[in-house]
This record gives structure tokens, sequence and C-alpha cells, in this order.
């Protein structure tokens, strides 16, 4: 059973057992317009709830992503590398930026779900 | 994910907000304005429309600003490394207003008219206030200063822009690039001048701000013309390699040092008699100690304004100014000061969050200017 969350930056994670999938939602993807690079982690590198953990470049301007759980880097999405406008294209599937062994689930309850997340963008 | 802040001072509207609002645009404050950073299409394909085709831009952030009085070419020939002389009626010259230690204060435009009491200038919104302190401090008190804001001042710019404006105002047709001329459309008066800051073929317009909206949307009836933000303004204008006031050019920087000596009057060189002519005629004759490149960094990273550039001795040999993506060829690309002493290096390293990318220095522009040339 995978259940989604959100960060109040814009990411989501989606988890299953104790394995997350990290992306950035289809708002982020929006406000930050073309997407032309990411940066991505290192896979066997830990990083801590709420820490950078990659970048994306848009035409405009580079943000950082941060970590929605502390956790080890277990996989990242290759495809990005030559093609990182799937993230605008699919945000919330294709578009995924890295995996991760979520390393305490208490780290979820900081995040939101999905209708307080919504909330939080206005819709 | 982190966000920009928007500045907090007080923020003006162009005549055209509520146009942009309804066009769906994000907008932005710049230079003390809103304006639209990019319509629905997004930055990259507003980008790739103008150098196909044809985009508006709002530019009445801008200032536009009619000097009067007898002998005013004369009295600015003091202030600006220009000869009027050298420039026919009609025409414009792209110039910089410098201070006494020859560094940049604003660059600008500047056009003489029919009329040889009168010039006109456009400037950069940010430095309206600068340029007008400094033309009120430079000028005698008996010119008038004239600040245009009853006007706005949209650009048409794109292989296609011609066409679409000759739709509107036949009687352009084969004006020159870098010229000037009022014309009739409807029962008011617009100035069409034939430049741009995209490296296109294109037109900056000047409407009156109560029929500028129905202009720009009467230019949008033809399926060529699309609007374009700021956005695409900036990866055009990178991509061209035209400097940006307050990133690539400013007061710490000369216009030699930016590779802007071709816009100085050679004979105005020697003389050295306006303002700032004595560091320029310095500067010109010992080479600058710095020089404005174009960078092309290995791999996909755009290396922004502020990333620091080595040799590959690990020497900090400069800074880029800007920086980011180029739509047209599809690679990041940069522009940045480097010292004259390691111009002869063939790679330098951009240190993009700590990691070195490798950079092969280059002439500017990164794409070639596709400016209108009379054939006769």
């Amino acid at each position: 059973m995978t259940e989604i969350f959100y960060t109040k930056d814009h990411e989501w994670i989606k988890v299953n057992g104790i394995e997350g999938v990290v992306g950035i939602t289809p708002y982020a993807s929006e406000q930050l317009g073309d997407i032309v690079f990411v940066e991505l982690p290192q896979k066997g590198i830990s990083f801590e709830q709420g820490k950078d953990v990659a970048v994306i470049e848009s035409v405009k301007a580079a943000s950082e992503i941060y970590s929605p759980a502390s956790g080890e880097i277990i996989e990242t999405n290759a495809l990005l590398e030559e093609n990182p406008e799937i993230i605008n294209d699919d945000p919330l599937n294709a578009g995924w930026l890295y995996k991760i062994k979520i390393m305490n689930k208490e780290d979820l309850k900081n995040l939101m779900n999905e209708e307080d997340y919504n909330k939080l963008i206005g819709v | 994910m982190s966000e920009l802040l928007n500045e907090n001072f007080h923020v003006e509207k162009t005549p055209l907000f509520d146009f942009h609002n309804q066009m769906n645009a994000k907008l932005v404050s710049f230079g003390g304005y809103y304006l639209p950073i990019n319509y629905t299409p997004g930055i990259i394909a507003e980008h790739n429309h103008t150098r196909s085709s044809a985009s508006i831009f709002d530019v009445s952030h801008m200032g536009q600003i009619e000097i009067n009085g007898p002998f005013v070419m004369e009295a600015m020939e003091k202030i600006l490394p220009i000869s009027f002389s050298k420039i026919l009626p009609g025409k414009i010259k792209y110039t910089q207003f410098l201070n006494n230690e020859g560094k940049i204060i604003d660059d600008l435009m500047i056009h003489r008219t029919h009329n040889e009491n009168s010039v006109w200038l456009v400037v950069n919104a940010a430095c309206k206030e600068k340029d007008i302190n400094h033309l009120r401090e430079n000028l005698n008190k008996n010119f008038d200063i004239n600040i245009r804001d009853d006007l706005s001042l949209i650009a048409l710019q794109g292989p296609k822009s011609e066409l679409a404006l000759l739709k509107l105002v036949p009687g352009i047709v084969g004006i020159e690039f870098m010229s000037s001329c009022w014309v009739s459309y409807k029962n008011y008066e617009i100035l069409i001048s034939r430049c741009g800051y995209t490296g296109e073929d294109g037109f900056e317009i000047s409407v009156p701000n109560k029929h500028v909206i129905s202009f720009t949307q009467k230019l949008l009836e033809n399926s060529d013309v699309k609007l374009a933000g700021l956005g695409a303004r900036d990866s055009l204008r990178l991509e061209a390699g035209l400097c940006l006031y307050g990133h690539d050019i400013d007061l710490k920087s000369s216009p030699i040092e930016a590779g802007l000596k071709w816009s100085i009057c050679k004979d105005r060189i020697n003389s050295a008699d306006f303002i700032g002519g004595d560091f320029i005629k310095d500067e010109f004759r010992k080479g600058p100690s710095r020089v404005l490149i174009g960078l092309l960094p290995k791999g996909r990273a755009p290396a922004r304004e502020g990333t620091l550039i080595y040799d590959s001795n690990d020497n900090l040999i400069g800074e880029v100014t800007s920086g980011g993506f180029s739509p047209t060829l599809s690679i990041p690309i940069s522009m940045g000061y480097i010292k004259s002493s390691a111009i002869d290096q063939k790679e330098v390293y951009l240190d993009v969050r700590g990691k070195k990318i490798p950079s092969d220095k280059v002439n500017l522009p990164f794409v070639p200017h596709n400016y209108f040339k009379k054939v006769n």
C-alpha cells in the first residue's frame, strides 16, 4: 500500500514499506517552468530530513530540493540526466528524482497529506 | 524547494498590466515594475517562437526621455562618447552614460531626430532616476528634459516582425536597422524604432498608453505573432551576447572591458572630451585589466551569475556575470569577466556548487545576429 506525503517546500514522497520515492509536485513544476538540468545525489549517501539533497535548474534559476525524510539514497532517475524536461511533463510519476530507504518513519509525521497540501497551494 | 522572494518595495504597473493578467502571464517585479516572466507557453517556447517568427514584449518599464533645446546635440556630446556628425537624422546609436572614472552609469539608445533641437533616449528602468540626475547635473538648465511616461513601449522581435508590422503601418517598408520614425496609426502617432535586444530583426514601438492594449491586440491578430516575457528576453539577449545592466555592466565596469569599444566614436577617444574621457583614452591605450568573454561549460549544468572562474592551476581569474541555458543551442552558456592576463588560456574552470566544470572560451555572440540589412 503506497501512501503519498508532501512537504511545505513542494516535494512529495511516495512511501511503500521503508522505501520512499521522491519528486516535486505539479505546482512546483509549473512554478519553476522549463527544467533544463537536474543534479541528483549519489547512491549510497544518506541525508537527513530537510537537508538539501538535489538541485533542479529551470531556465530561470536553480532551486534546491530538500529531502522529505532521512534515509539512504538507493536509486536515482537516470532518465533525467539527458531529459530533465520529463519532470515538467509528468512530475508525479515518470519525473521522480530518487528513491530512499527511510531511516525513521516518524519523519513522515512532519509532512502533509494531500488535503493539507492542496490547502497550502490554494486548490 | 526554495522559492524566489519578490522585492518588497513599491512596484509599478505598466499600462499593459491588466492585459497581461488576462493573458495568463506569470508576473514578477523587475526594475520596479510588474512584468510577465512568461505566459502559458513558457520561456523556451516563447524564446524559440521569437527566433523563428515574431514575439511581442512589454518593455514599458524602460525610460523614454526627450531632451529639447537649442544645440542639444552639442550638449549631449559633452556627456556621451558619440559624434552626431556621424549619425544621420533618424538614426539610432547605442551608447553609455559614463561617470568621471569611465565606468558605466547606464547603457542606452539615443536617437538623432529630424529636429536638430531634440534628441530621444531610451534608458533602463532601474536606472531612470540616476540617469535623470546625471542629465540634470551635466546639462544646462535651459534644456527641457521630458520623461515621456505618456508612452508605453512594446518590442516586436523576430524574423517575421516586419511583415507583421507592415500590415498595420505600410509606410515603414524598408526602414533601416537602427533608425526610427514617427508614423500615424488610426488617429494617433507612434514612434517606430528598428532595433531590439534579441539579436533578431525587430522593432520597438512607442504607443500612447491609452492605445497600447488595442495596438498590441491588433498585432496579435496575426497568427505569426505571440506574446513573450522577460524570461525569453533574457535568454535571447544572452545568446546574442548583449550586456544586461546591473549584471554584465555596472558602475564597476567600463565599456572597454565589456567589449563595447565599437560603440565609442574613435575620434572622441583621442580628444577625450566627454565625461570619463580621460579614463577611456587611458584604458584604450593600455588595454583593460579584464575582459568580458563567452563561456561554454561542458555538460548540462548552467553556470549562473556569481559563478567563479579558475584557470588550470586553480587560480581565481574571474566571475560569471550572466549564465543560463540556451534554448537555441540546447546547452548552457555564460558570459563573464576574466583577467586579461588569462585571455590566452584555452580552457577555464567554472565552480558550480563545488565542482570545477571545464569550459571553452568563445567569442560573443553565441548565436549569430540576424539583423535587417537593406539590399540596394
